[in-house]
C-alpha cells in the first residue's frame, strides 16, 4: 500500500481528498455511501456570522459538461454551525477545515476568532471568491483587498489559513503569491467562474440571480493550469479543485503541484466519487511503483 | 394526519432496465430492477437518474417513483420526454443500465384518522400520486382522483390510478375525453356533496393555487407536490429552493419536500 497521507501547514491528512466547500453536507442521507471518516479532511459549506437565506431560485442549471450555481451561501450563522455542524465534523476523526466568509473585514475577523476559540477546527478556509454574492466583496479579485484581508485574519487566529482564490483574475499565480506574503498557510485553487444561461423562450436569464458560478469537468483543464502556474510561484501547499470527475482528474492536480484535492460538483452526480478517487489514486501509485504520493506533487514540472 | 419522514437513506447503484416502452410518443413507461428502493420507497419519494454514458448530460434528474413492488424488487417510472436526456433515455433497451440514486425526499407515512383523500393532477404530474393512492387504498382510505390533461393522449397513469381509486373524474382542455374544461370545477362540484379529508395536487400551478384557496377556506387540507431544478436530490447542493409563504427564507424541495402542506410554500402565478 502506498502512503497517501499529506501534510498541509503542519496538519496531517490521511489522504489528499476532501469535499469542495458547499458540495457535501454531513447528514444521514450519506449513510449508505461512505463515512466522512474515510476522507482526507472534512470541509463545511461556507458560513457567515449571521443567518442568510441564500438567493432566489432557480439556483442551479446544467451547462455543457458542468453546472451553474447561484446558491448564494444560505447559512444559519455561526451559532447554529457551532452547535449542530462542527461537533459532527469533529467526530469523524479527520482534520476539520472550516470555511468562512464575511461581507466586511470586521465580520470576517470576528467569525475567524469565534471559530478559533471553539478549539474544534484545524484550519480555516477563507472563501474570498464566491461569485454569487450581490452585496458581498470579491476579496480575491483585488490585490490590495486580498492582501489586507488575509493579513488581518492570519494575525487574528492561531489556526493555519487557507486562501480560496478566484479564477477571474489576470494572473492567479500572482494572487497566490500575494496571499502567501500576507500570511496564508495554503491556497485553494480555485472557486467557480461566473457565467450565465439565457432562456431563449422567455428571453431572460435562467438563474434567479442572473449569473452563477460555473463548475464541473468543463473547467478542469483551466483549474489544472492555474494550479500548475501557481505552484511555480508559491512555496505554500495548494489544494487543487475544479471539475474532478474521476481519480485521474485528481492525479492531474497532484502532478500539476497540488498537495491535496477537493471534489466539488461531481458529488452531486456520483455520491461515491470521493471514495472512488481515493481508491483510484491508491491503485495508480501502486501500479506505478510509487510508495508515497508526496513524491509526485508537482512532478509535471520536472 | 399527514406526516412525512426522511425514511431509509438512499443508495447509489447501476440499475438494470427491466421493461421500457414509449406511449403516445411523449411518455416513457419504465421498470427498473432495484430491490432496495422497491422495499423502502414511500409515497412522495423520488429517484435521481443519470445516463451512464453521457458526460455531456452531467447532472442526474429527479423522477417520481410510480410503483414500488418489493416482491419483484422493481420500481416503475413514468417520464415525459421533454429534453435531450429524456429523449436519449427513450432509446434505451431492456438490459441496459442507468445510474440510480434513491429513495429521496420525505415520504408520506401516516393517514391515521382519514377516510378519504382527493388527488387533483395534471399531465405527467399524475406520476407523483400513484404510490400514494396505492398505500392509501391498502389502508382502506377512499381515493377520489381528478385526472386532467390538455388532450386525451396526455392522460398519464390512468391505468394505474383507475384500479386504486373509488372514482376517477377525467377532464381534458379539448374535450377529447371526459369533461371539457377545468378539473377543479369537477372537484368543486364533488366537494359540494362529499367532503375529502385531504387533497394532494401535482402538475399545475393553477391547481395548486386552487387547492391553496380551498385549504385556506377550511374546505379540506391541501398538499402540493413541487419540483425544482436540483443537482443532487439529497440536500447537498441547496439548489431546489422554494420560497416559504409564512416567513422569510426557503425550503429545499428535495430535503423538506417534495410534498408540502400547500399553505407553507409560495405558489408562483
Amino acid at each position: 500500500m502506498s502512503d497517501l497521507s499529506v501534510t498541509i501547514a503542519g496538519v496531517r491528512l490521511p489522504n489528499p481528498v476532501m469535499p469542495a466547500s458547499g458540495t457535501y453536507d454531513y447528514s444521514e442521507r450519506h449513510d449508505n455511501f461512505f463515512s466522512p471518516a474515510e476522507l482526507g479532511a472534512v470541509v463545511n459549506k461556507t458560513i457567515f456570522l449571521n443567518h442568510k437565506p441564500g438567493n432566489k431560485p432557480p439556483r442551479v442549471y446544467e451547462a455543457p459538461c458542468g453546472m451553474l450555481n447561484a446558491i448564494g451561501i444560505p447559512t444559519a450563522g455561526v451559532k447554529d454551525f457551532i452547535e449542530n455542524t462542527l461537533p459532527l465534523m469533529r467526530g469523524y476523526g479527520v482534520p476539520v477545515i472550516v470555511s468562512i466568509a464575511g461581507n466586511t473585514s470586521e465580520e470576517f475577523c470576528k467569525l475567524a476568532e469565534i471559530i478559533t476559540e471553539t478549539g474544534k477546527a484545524d484550519m480555516l478556509e477563507l472563501n474570498l471568491s464566491c461569485p454569487n454574492l450581490n452585496e458581498g466583496v470579491e476579496w480575491a479579485r483585488d490585490k490590495k483587498l486580498l492582501y489586507d484581508i488575509v493579513k488581518l485574519i492570519s494575525e487574528s487566529t492561531t489556526l493555519p489559513v487557507i486562501a480560496k482564490l478566484s479564477p477571474m483574475v489576470t494572473d492567479i499565480a500572482e494572487m497566490g503569491l500575494i496571499a502567501e506574503e500576507a500570511g496564508a498557510s495554503a491556497l485553494a485553487v480555485f472557486n467557480t467562474y461566473r457565467g450565465m444561461v439565457i432562456d431563449i423562450n422567455t428571453m431572460k436569464p435562467v438563474l434567479g440571480n442572473i449569473a452563477g458560478g460555473l463548475s464541473g469537468p468543463a473547467i478542469h483543464p483551466l483549474a489544472v493550469y492555474s494550479v500548475y502556474s501557481t505552484y511555480k510561484r508559491v512555496s505554500i501547499p495548494i489544494i487543487g479543485m475544479g471539475g474532478i470527475a474521476s481519480w485521474k482528474d485528481a492525479v492531474e492536480f497532484i502532478l500539476a503541484g497540488a498537495t491535496a484535492v477537493a471534489v466539488g460538483m461531481y458529488n452531486f452526480v456520483n455520491p461515491m466519487i470521493m471514495i472512488e478517487v481515493i481508491e483510484g489514486m491508491s491503485r495508480y501509485l501502486h501500479e506505478k511503483g510509487i510508495s508515497n504520493i508526496r513524491d509526485i506533487v508537482g512532478k509535471a514540472h520536472r | 394526519m399527514h406526516q412525512t419522514v426522511t425514511g431509509k437513506p438512499p443508495i447509489f447503484q447501476a440499475a438494470q432496465i427491466v421493461k421500457i416502452e414509449k406511449r403516445h410518443r411523449e411518455y416513457i413507461y419504465m421498470a427498473l430492477d432495484s430491490p432496495y428502493i422497491a422495499l423502502n420507497a414511500l409515497p412522495g419519494q423520488f429517484v435521481m437518474i443519470k445516463l451512464p454514458d453521457a458526460d455531456d448530460l452531467i447532472l442526474p434528474r429527479p423522477f417520481d417513483i410510480v410503483t414500488a413492488d418489493s416482491a419483484k424488487g422493481e420500481i416503475e417510472l413514468v417520464i415525459k420526454i421533454t429534453g435531450k436526456g429524456t429523449h436519449r433515455l427513450s432509446h434505451k433497451k431492456p438490459g441496459e443500465l442507468l445510474l440510480l440514486t434513491g429513495p429521496l425526499g420525505r415520504g408520506i407515512t401516516d393517514f391515521t384518522g382519514d377516510s378519504s383523500i382527493g388527488l387533483l393532477v395534471r399531465g405527467v404530474g399524475a406520476a407523483a400520486v400513484v404510490l400514494l393512492a396505492n398505500r392509501a387504498k391498502e389502508k382502506g382510505i377512499k381515493v377520489v382522483t381528478f385526472l386532467s390533461a390538455s388532450t386525451k393522449e396526455r392522460l398519464v397513469c390512468r391505468e394505474y390510478l383507475e384500479p386504486l381509486s373509488h372514482t376517477v373524474f377525467i377532464a381534458t382542455d379539448d374535450g377529447t375525453e371526459g369533461y371539457r374544461g377545468n378539473a377543479w370545477e369537477m372537484l368543486d362540484s364533488f366537494l359540494d356533496k362529499t367532503a375529502l379529508d385531504q387533497i394532494y395536487t401535482c402538475g399545475s400551478r393553477r391547481f395548486a393555487r386552487h387547492i391553496k384557496k380551498l385549504d385556506s377556506e377550511g374546505k379540506t387540507r391541501g398538499f402540493v407536490f413541487l419540483e425544482g431544478f436540483m443537482a443532487c436530490g439529497m440536500g447537498d447542493c441547496h439548489g431546489c429552493a422554494v420560497k416559504k409563504a409564512k416567513e422569510e427564507g426557503y425550503f429545499l424541495v428535495c430535503q423538506d419536500g417534495p410534498v408540502f402542506p400547500v399553505g407553507v410554500v409560495e405558489i408562483k402565478s
